[in-house]
């Protein structure tokens, strides 16, 4: 067939190239917080396991997740077009929109971020200031932890959920448009955010269980990614043809292959290494070379994390209906 | 380079917001009526385009004194409301930021800048003008006025047409004569005693059953109504048969494509003449009253049958059948296309007769559907000048050509200024052609322009021709001026304007001026213009008794009752041959001993490893005028040479893939890239002529794709009218390292 | 209420790209950025060619995911069943291009915002047609109200059997295409 296009913009052909790495990396830093206030909660409401409060785990993330959060509004904010017009997000609220939603949930959800974040500051911390106001939120958020973490738990769910289901309802985008991705991302975006909780980790035990939470959830992240796969493969051209830059060595799609190979040896080295670590004999306190491991697998993870979302965010975009009908 | 495009889009944008409001529908009467509305000033003013020699009305949308929109003004019979992609695009050429804006003269010997290239000094009009006339009486005072010789296309033709002839020269020539239409005029000359075409080919074809065309890319060719009344004989579902040897446009739409051997066309129409006889589909009422020569045809072209058609021209034989067939079947409501642009293979009048000699078997002449008959024109003659004097010399732009027509012939001014025989000519104005990418063998017309003691340039663009130039005469645009009045003659006449739009941009102005204060420096005064064009053009329709201010107004006005397009018992068509019928036996050209009859002699075919190189349009662009224009430009920047797929497997080249061309005489083409395409047959290549533009001055065109003219090194001219067959050239495809 | 809609006849489409230099001046089109394009599909080999033409646009459809996925409400839906953009509404965020099947979208790189096919509603609010359709050469595109049964778009749906683009999407398109190849007799 010859094929003669009069009129084409190049924004959506030869393919669509709308979102690059900045909508990546968003996508990638809402998982993350997303990740770190479900995994913060778990560490503050561990039945029966109470764990110091001055454990970076149950402190330092609550309050890095609104930072993270807002790095990762800012990437958000750095790809709009026109920035002045942003406020429009906030005049209007558009039920059927993901991305309306996704500002409302922000509003939602950085307050009992916030407040969490205070909650849990350790009395030390306190100690050092003067008796301001966030010293005074702090107290007063403090008997409230539980049902913080509880509201942080939930909301962490949803923000991971979210951030797949902004991708998952572009019909037009054949790659994104599965009901499996938000499932996708919303491990992706727990087990990132494990990770660095098991970095950021002092405490073994708390070090050994993450390492133990996250191996189930990279084991459900593979699993998801090739049902992700499968489920394309088995659907009509369109979808089957979505995943193929993932199984074409060509030059031009390489990158894509490689995204794929890349994360068939990082996510199963992370599960081994911490199978390593779980399995060995810790009544002893762990050794530095298994902290080091720990910390490896977890950036391994990370690193997972950052391929999954910056190679469905370009492939996405390579796929659609074609200029053909 | 920075376009300057921020600045165009700005206002553009600022007139599309704020006259929402003063936007008023399109009313003729209401047309160059001022509307103020949140402090903008619309006006639409009618007038008439120059993107190419269709001559459509357009209406010209101009906002605070910038033109923002055209339209096709819907009165006007050659663009009824609708005007092609060139016609819409002349907002492109009017704010083209590489126009010619001042007067140039040239300063140190000819190409003596740092690139080859002349060096310029600006110069104002009466600095220019005043220089050009002293040089062209110095050149009339020792060689002769007829040393003086002119090229012209389009509308300001006219005025240095007056200039040359004022001085005492004929040697005048058009390309559109040598280069384009000049061997079907002819033709159909010698066979009806009048041209197929007066403002446009007069061809039903909104009412045709059949159309047979030869090349005439319709849909590529973008002549506006013309394409308009073939969509609806497409969407009637009018049978189109299309010969041609690239699956064009028009094939595409056809019910039947025939990929014809390139220069083989008159084998087919012979024969085809013979089935129509011998089969008897020719109309015998029609036969017998209006034509001459009939037994004979019938004898002579006895020996072309189908058979040695097919082998001849490379088609299947049934399909030759066939398709006449059809044609004969539905006549007299067919139509075998004369075609335009003819000079092809050196071979053309005898094509062109023998396309005449079928329309006029079967009738077609007169008849729905086939050719509808000219108007009638009856304005009285209008000048306000003496009359030219007598040529003391005989033009050379005739040459030895016995049916070279009144436009001349390019290449024999050409000739005469290269040898200086019979006379020297000395000096060229050139106004409206782009010379060396118009006419073939590039290098002999350099050779020529070397040898000139003057070369003037009258055009709106730094073309390749232009910087050859000595001296540099900008022109506005067709939407700065005036011009006209035109007559414009369809199936009924009418008179049409051009009038400016906008003011001249820069210091370019309007070739009626610029003919005229040359005129009066060459002291020839009684031959400019009285007061100003417009002052002419009203006396001009006061003679002709039509309301100017309201022809002003609405852009048109047809000769209500002019048309009588069909026979009729009272409306019976003139002949203007020597028997005063259509001749199928051509009595003219027996008088000068050529074939009175066409026949057929093969023409040379590539040798292996060689593609004949044909050239054609693509119908976003004229030609090289277009190329620069912004809106065309970026719809089509560079040219490709089709290339059959076979052909570039074989050769190993790929779809898109750089190469140059290297014709018989080693000349190599500028890099292009191949369109690798089942669209075409093996023997021959195709590209769209116009690109390849050498003048750095033209910013955005400069070096996109390749020119074909460099390749037409060489051409056979037609022995009876001299046009120039340029399809003659072979090249080889070279894979650019 | 009208209902506008386009009818195209690909059949008497010639290909010329009057359409898209018309859009293009008088939508003040930045250059290099399109509302329409012409497509030209050749298939087939050498003597068994066959060839389509297809003017695209914006389908302005019935369930547009442009306008369901518009977090401001920039792009929205006309009661003439229209989809517009209310320029001062939209932040770029360029999810309409990502959500429109039909790729029908660009940015305006001198205002950020996104843009497309309007229908030329400056002119339909005066009476005119599209700008596209008013200088179709070929008369293939058709424009005109579905809810008059008298208008030429509803005879043409009438009598014509026609398809819509890329229906798989389910987008409830407006734009419709007959004659997708020339009659051969
Ligand atoms: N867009 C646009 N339209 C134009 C113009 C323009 O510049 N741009 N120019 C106008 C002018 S001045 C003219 S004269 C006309 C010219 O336009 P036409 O009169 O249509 O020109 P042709 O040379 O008849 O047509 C070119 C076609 O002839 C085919 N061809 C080549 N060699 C042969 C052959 O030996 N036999 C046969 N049967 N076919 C052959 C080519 O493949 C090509 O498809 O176009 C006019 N219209
Ligand atoms: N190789 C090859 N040669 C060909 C053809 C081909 O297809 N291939 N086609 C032939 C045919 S059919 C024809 S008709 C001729 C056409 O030959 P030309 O008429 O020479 O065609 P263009 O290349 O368009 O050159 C037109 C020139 O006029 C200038 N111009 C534009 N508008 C104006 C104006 O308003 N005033 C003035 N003063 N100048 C203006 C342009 O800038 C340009 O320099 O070429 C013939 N020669
Ligand atoms: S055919 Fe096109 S370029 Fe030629 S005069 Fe008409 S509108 Fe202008
Ligand atoms: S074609 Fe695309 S932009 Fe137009 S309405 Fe449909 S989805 Fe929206
Ligand atoms: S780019 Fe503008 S119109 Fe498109 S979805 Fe975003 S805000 Fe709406
Ligand atoms: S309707 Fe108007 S905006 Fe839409 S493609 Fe046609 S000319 Fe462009
Ligand atoms: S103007 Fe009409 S005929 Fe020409 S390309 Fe556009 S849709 Fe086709
Ligand atoms: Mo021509």
């Amino acid at each position: 067939m010859e094929l003669t296009i009069t009129g084409a913009n190049a924004i959506t052909y030869p393919t669509l190239h709308i979102w690059d790495w900045r909508v990546a990396i968003y996508l990638f830093l809402g998982g993350l917080t997303g990740g770190l206030m479900t995994m913060s909660a778990v560490a503050n409401l561990r039945p029966g396991k109470e764990v110091p409060r001055d454990e970076p785990c149950c402190w330092r993330i609550p309050v890095l997740a609104p930072i993270v959060l807002s790095i990762g509004m800012l990437f958000l904010f750095l790809d709009l077009e026109v920035k002045t017009h942003v406020y429009w997000f906030y005049l209007t609220f558009k039920p059927l929109s993901p991305m309306s939603w996704g500002s409302w949930i922000l509003i939602l959800i950085y307050p009992p971020m916030i407040l969490y974040a205070f909650a849990c500051l350790p009395d030390e911390m306190k100690t050092g200031m003067k008796k301001g106001w966030i010293r005074g939120l702090a107290d007063a958020m403090r008997p409230r932890l539980r049902l913080l973490a509880k509201i942080n738990f939930v909301g962490g769910v949803m923000l991971a959920i979210y951030t797949g289901i902004l991708l998952s309802t572009f019909v037009a985008r054949p790659l994104w448009n599965s009901a499996i991705l938000p499932m996708l991302f919303l491990v992706s975006g727990m087990s990132t955010g494990t990770a660095l909780m098991i970095i950021m980790a002092r405490e073994d035990n708390v070090k050994l269980f993450f390492t133990q939470v996250d191996i189930w959830l990279i084991f459900t992240e593979i699993l998801v990614l090739l049902l992700f796969f499968y489920g394309h493969y088995t659907s009509d051209a369109v979808h089957r043809n979505a995943i193929m830059p993932f199984f074409n060595t060509s030059h031009q799609f390489f990158p894509y292959f490689l995204s794929i190979i890349i994360l068939w040896i990082v996510l199963p080295l992370a599960i081994v290494l911490k199978f390593l670590e779980v399995t060995a004999d810790h009544s002893v306190k762990l050794t530095a070379t298994g902290i080091f491991l720990m910390n490896t697998s977890a950036v391994l993870v990370l690193v997972g994390g950052l391929v999954v979302r910056f190679a469905l965010v370009y492939a996405g975009q390579l796929s659609g209906y074609g200029p053909m009908m | 380079m920075i376009f300057s495009r921020r600045k165009f889009l700005k206002y553009a944008a600022v007139s599309a917001g704020s006259t929402l409001l003063a936007e008023t529908p399109f009313l003729p009467a209401r047309a160059r009526e001022k509307v103020k509305a949140d402090g903008s000033d619309v006006r639409y003013v009618p007038t008439t385009c120059e993107m190419c020699f269709w001559k459509c009305g357009v209406i010209a949308k101009v906002v605070d004194g910038k033109v923002v929109k055209l339209e096709g003004n819907p009165r006007h019979p050659q663009s009824r409301g609708r005007l092609c992609a060139r016609g819409q695009g002349g907002i492109g050429l009017l704010y083209d930021k590489d126009r010619l804006k001042v007067p140039m003269i040239r300063t140190g010997p000819r190409g003596s800048g740092p690139r080859g290239e002349n060096r310029y000094k600006q110069a104002s009009w009466d600095e220019a003008l005043g220089y050009v006339a002293k040089k062209l009486k110095e050149i009339a005072a020792k060689h002769g006025p007829e040393a003086v010789g002119l090229f012209a296309h389009g509308s300001s033709g006219t005025y240095f047409n007056n200039v040359v002839r004022a001085m005492g020269s004929a040697n005048v020539a058009y390309p559109s004569f040598s280069q384009c239409l000049g061997a079907r005029d002819v033709a159909w000359e010698l066979t009806f005693g009048i041209k197929p075409n007066s403002t446009c080919e007069r061809v039903d074809l909104a009412n045709s059953r059949v159309i047979i065309l030869f090349g005439t890319h319709l849909g590529e060719n973008m002549h506006n109504s013309q394409t308009q009344e073939f969509a609806e004989a497409v969407g009637r579902g009018a049978k189109i048969i299309v010969v041609d040897p690239r699956y064009s446009t028009a094939a595409s739409k056809a019910s039947m494509w025939l990929p014809i051997k390139p220069g083989t066309d008159l084998a087919l129409l012979l024969a085809w003449i013979n089935i129509i006889i011998s089969e008897g589909w020719y109309d015998k009422e029609y036969v017998k009253q209006y034509t001459t020569g009939f037994e004979r045809l019938r004898k002579e072209v006895e020996q072309y049958t189908p058979a040695w058609a097919a082998q001849e021209t490379d088609l299947p034989m049934d399909k030759i059948v066939e398709a006449v067939r059809e044609i004969g079947r539905y006549a007299p409501n067919v139509l075998l296309h004369p075609g335009r642009h003819f000079s092809w293979h050196g071979n053309d009048t005898q094509r062109g007769r023998a396309m005449a000699i079928i329309n006029a078997l079967l009738g077609t002449w007169g008849r729905p559907g086939g050719l509808w008959l000219p108007p009638k024109v009856n304005l009285p003659t209008f000048s306000e000048n003496p009359e030219h004097p007598e040529a003391k010399q005989d033009p050379v732009v005739f040459g030895d050509y016995p049916f070279a027509g009144g436009e001349g012939l390019t290449q024999e001014l050409r000739k005469a200024t290269l040898t200086g025989k019979p006379y020297p000519i000395k000096a060229w104005i050139v106004t409206g052609t782009n010379l060396i990418k118009t006419m073939p063998q590039q290098e002999l017309t350099r050779k020529a322009i070397d040898s000139l003691d003057l070369l003037v340039a009258i055009d709106v663009m730094p073309t390749d021709t232009v910087m050859h130039a000595d001296v540099i005469l900008p022109e506005c645009t067709y939407l700065e001026r005036h011009d006209g009045l035109f007559t414009i003659t369809t199936r009924e006449a009418g008179i049409a304007i051009r009038q400016p739009a906008v003011k001249p941009l820069y210091q370019s102005r309007p070739g009626w001026w610029i003919g005229s204060e040359l005129c009066k420096k060459l002291g020839l005064a009684q031959y400019a213009v009285k007061d100003t064009w417009e002052g002419r053009m009203r006396r001009q329709a006061r003679t002709w008794g039509l309301d100017y201010d309201r022809l002003a107004r609405v852009g048109y006005i047809p000769l209500t009752g002019s048309g009588r397009p069909y026979i009729t018992k009272t409306n019976q068509p003139v002949f203007h041959t020597q028997s005063k019928k259509i001749e199928l036996v051509s009595s003219d050209l027996d008088d000068e001993d050529f074939d009175v009859i066409p026949h057929y002699k093969p023409i040379e075919q590539p040798k292996k490893g060689e593609y004949r190189l044909l050239y054609g349009r693509s119908p976003v662009h004229t030609f090289t005028r277009t190329v620069n224009d912004l809106w065309l430009w970026e719809l089509k920047k560079e040219n490709e040479v089709w290339l059959n797929k076979h052909e570039a497997r074989r050769l190993g080249i790929k779809d898109g893939e750089k190469v140059r061309l290297k014709n018989q005489d080693q000349v190599i083409s500028d890099p292009i890239r191949a369109r690798v395409t089942e669209r075409i047959r093996r023997d021959c290549v195709f590209m769209v002529h116009g690109f390849g533009q050498h003048s750095p001055a033209m910013t955005r065109a400069y070096n996109r794709g390749a020119d074909d003219q460099q390749l037409i090194t060489r051409c056979k001219i037609d022995p009876i009218c001299g046009v120039t067959g340029m399809r003659v050239n072979f090249v080889k495809i070279l894979r650019e390292a | 209420m009208p209902k506008y809609v386009m009818v195209i006849d690909q059949a008497r489409c010639v290909g010329c790209m009057a359409c898209v230099v018309a859009c293009t001046l008088e939508n003040s089109v930045p250059p290099e950025h399109y509302r329409t394009r012409v497509i030209e599909m050749v298939t087939g080999d050498f003597l068994n060619l066959r060839s389509e033409m297809r003017p695209e646009l914006c389908n302005h459809c019935d369930d547009a995911p442009c306008v369901t996925v518009c977090p401001t409400g920039a792009s929205h839906h006309k009661p003439d069943g229209t989809v517009q953009i209310d320029r001062s509404k939209c932040v770029g965020c360029k999810a309409c291009i990502a959500a429109c099947p039909y790729n029908a979208r660009y940015i305006n790189e001198e205002h950020g915002y996104a843009d497309k096919c309007s229908f030329c509603e400056q002119r339909l609010r005066v009476g005119k047609q599209p700008a596209c359709v008013a200088t179709c050469i070929g008369k293939s595109r058709i424009f005109g109200d579905l809810n008059d049964p008298e208008s030429e778009v509803s005879q043409k749906l009438r009598d014509n059997s026609y398809r819509v683009l890329k229906e798989a999407a389910g987008t409830s398109p407006n734009i419709y295409y007959i004659n997708q190849f020339p009659k051969r007799m």
